[in-house]
């Protein structure tokens, strides 16, 4: 197996199948945003839709979760109908390229590699990726673009984070995990 | 909120549908900025009617409409006053009015200022919704993608964007049929029968085939646009894109003298600040 330099895995390889691949993200993230959400506070929802960037980052890298999840908040809202919140999509997409980055440390859903070792990175950076990402950065978006309404972004920020969290972990470990174990095959010829 | 059958594949008969993917586009990102720049009721009213009478001329099927906009309604409202509850003075900056009409506690009261700011941005989200109703129900995923291309966007993002759109109902098509099934064996999805964390285990049963299904596809796709040479050019012609006609010139000149006021009213709020931050109906 060739070992790729960390600034390709950073950026992804954009080929068709990357393409497509963050175009179905897009399309999944929306759907979930849409579905499989239920409201905790003013525009934020236990929401399901978090899970996706995280698995385009195991199959294509970081950038494309990052764009998968911040393009598809975008069009979450479009179809939604709870008005833009660019903010959020900012947001959204910095915490895609954090949770996305799996590869960097060695997890790859595609060949099935995903350990204990991985699980507890993959814990640490969605921990500090949600806070990062709801706690700092869309406080500072709201400020800029719509200005004022921070002590209430900060309040959603939180809210944001906490069930953010609770998804990723909850179900995104067992996800990742049941894919890891499908893509397995063939795992052991190749590591002797 | 059950149906996403809002996107439509082909073009449809009415004056919208038949503007060019190119001027819908551009149109609505001057709408959206008209939108968000500001929180004055002569600035938003206006674009409220325009976009209603934008959806009636589409001749939409009201069966798929009626659900998502009660939902909308609903949400819109039900965040208004989780927005209140959470800071029930929130309209002071925007208004700097402190009368106070009723108050139940020393924390819960409910000011002219504040009544006002939030029945505002209720309007406004609803302007919003309306107007990418209007949007979404007018364009096919390829104008869409033509569009984002003149806006100066690279094609292959242009081209994500179409793919999404396009396999959007598809998706919810697949969610739908896995939750059902899923139900059929046992599984309980009832929101007051069950506790959100027990929820939420329950969704990944159903999240895993379809993550599997939507990712298998990739596969498919990709290798049909490599046959057919997609990304081999540096630039892309689209086939849903024409020359102008009579109807997008004038549109044309419609979103123009919308940008032009819209930059004139920022700047002119960041020169002078206005004071209240807001068209006040007392003042």
């Amino acid at each position: 197996m060739k070992k790729e330099s960390i600034g390709k895995i950073l950026l992804g390889k954009w080929d068709t199948r990357t393409i497509v691949g963050v175009a179905i993200g897009i399309a999944l993230f929306a759907v979930l945003m849409v579905y499989g959400s239920i409201t905790v506070f003013t525009n934020t929802n236990l929401s399901l839709a978090m899970i996706v960037p995280v698995i385009v980052g195991g199959l294509f890298g970081p950038l494309p979760a990052a764009l998968a999840c911040g393009v598809g908040n975008v069009l979450a809202d479009l179809i939604g109908g709870w008005g833009f919140w660019f903010d959020w999509s900012i947001g959204n997409a910095v915490l895609g390229f954090i949770v996305g980055s799996l590869k960097l440390y060695g997890a790859n859903i595609d060949e099935g590699v995903f350990d204990v070792k991985h699980i507890i990175i993959y814990a640490v950076t969605v921990v500090v990726g949600s806070i990062f990402a709801f706690g700092i950065i869309t406080p500072i978006f709201t400020k800029i673009i719509f200005g004022g309404e921070l002590k209430i972004s900060i309040a959603q920020g939180w809210v944001a984070s906490v069930s953010n969290i609770i998804v990723l972990l909850v179900a995104g470990i067992p996800i990742l995990k049941a894919l890891a174990a499908r893509n397995a095959r063939g795992r052991d010829l190749t590591k002797e | 909120m059950k149906n996403l059958n809002i996107i439509n594949l082909t073009k449809g008969e009415t004056f919208l549908h038949q503007l060019s993917g190119t001027t819908k586009v551009r149109l609505f990102a001057t709408l959206m900025l008209y939108v968000m720049m500001s929180f004055d009721l002569p600035i938003i009213l206006p674009l409220f009617i325009f976009s209603i009478i934008g959806i009636i001329s589409l001749k939409p099927s009201w069966k798929v409409i009626k659900p998502l906009v009660i939902f909308v309604v609903a949400i819109n409202i039900l965040n208004v006053v989780l927005y209140w509850l959470a800071n029930p003075l929130c309209g002071l900056e925007y208004t700097g009015d402190q009368t106070i009409l009723f108050a139940y506690t020393d924390y819960l009261v409910v000011t002219k200022g504040t009544l006002w700011f939030l029945t505002i941005r209720l309007l406004k989200m609803l302007t919003a919704f309306s107007t990418s109703l209007a949007f979404i129900m007018s364009i096919t995923p390829s104008e869409l993608a033509a569009g984002l291309t003149s806006l100066g966007f690279p094609y292959k993002l242009g081209s994500i964007v179409e793919i999404a759109f396009r396999y959007i109902p598809d998706i919810s098509r697949d969610y739908e049929n896995i939750a059902v099934s899923m139900q059929c064996r046992g599984l309980e999805l009832d929101a007051k029968k069950t506790k959100p964390i027990e929820r939420l285990k329950q969704m990944i049963l159903i999240l895993i085939p379809l993550i599997v299904t939507s990712f298998d596809r990739v596969g498919n796709i990709s290798n049909a646009m490599d046959l057919r040479g997609f990304g081999k050019g540096k630039k892309r012609s689209y086939y849903s894109e024409y020359p102008e006609r009579k109807n997008d010139k004038i549109f044309k000149l419609i979103y123009c003298l919308i940008t032009i006021f819209c930059a004139y009213y920022i700047i002119s709020g960041i020169i002078t600040p206005r004071d209240p931050k807001m068209w006040l109906y007392w003042r």
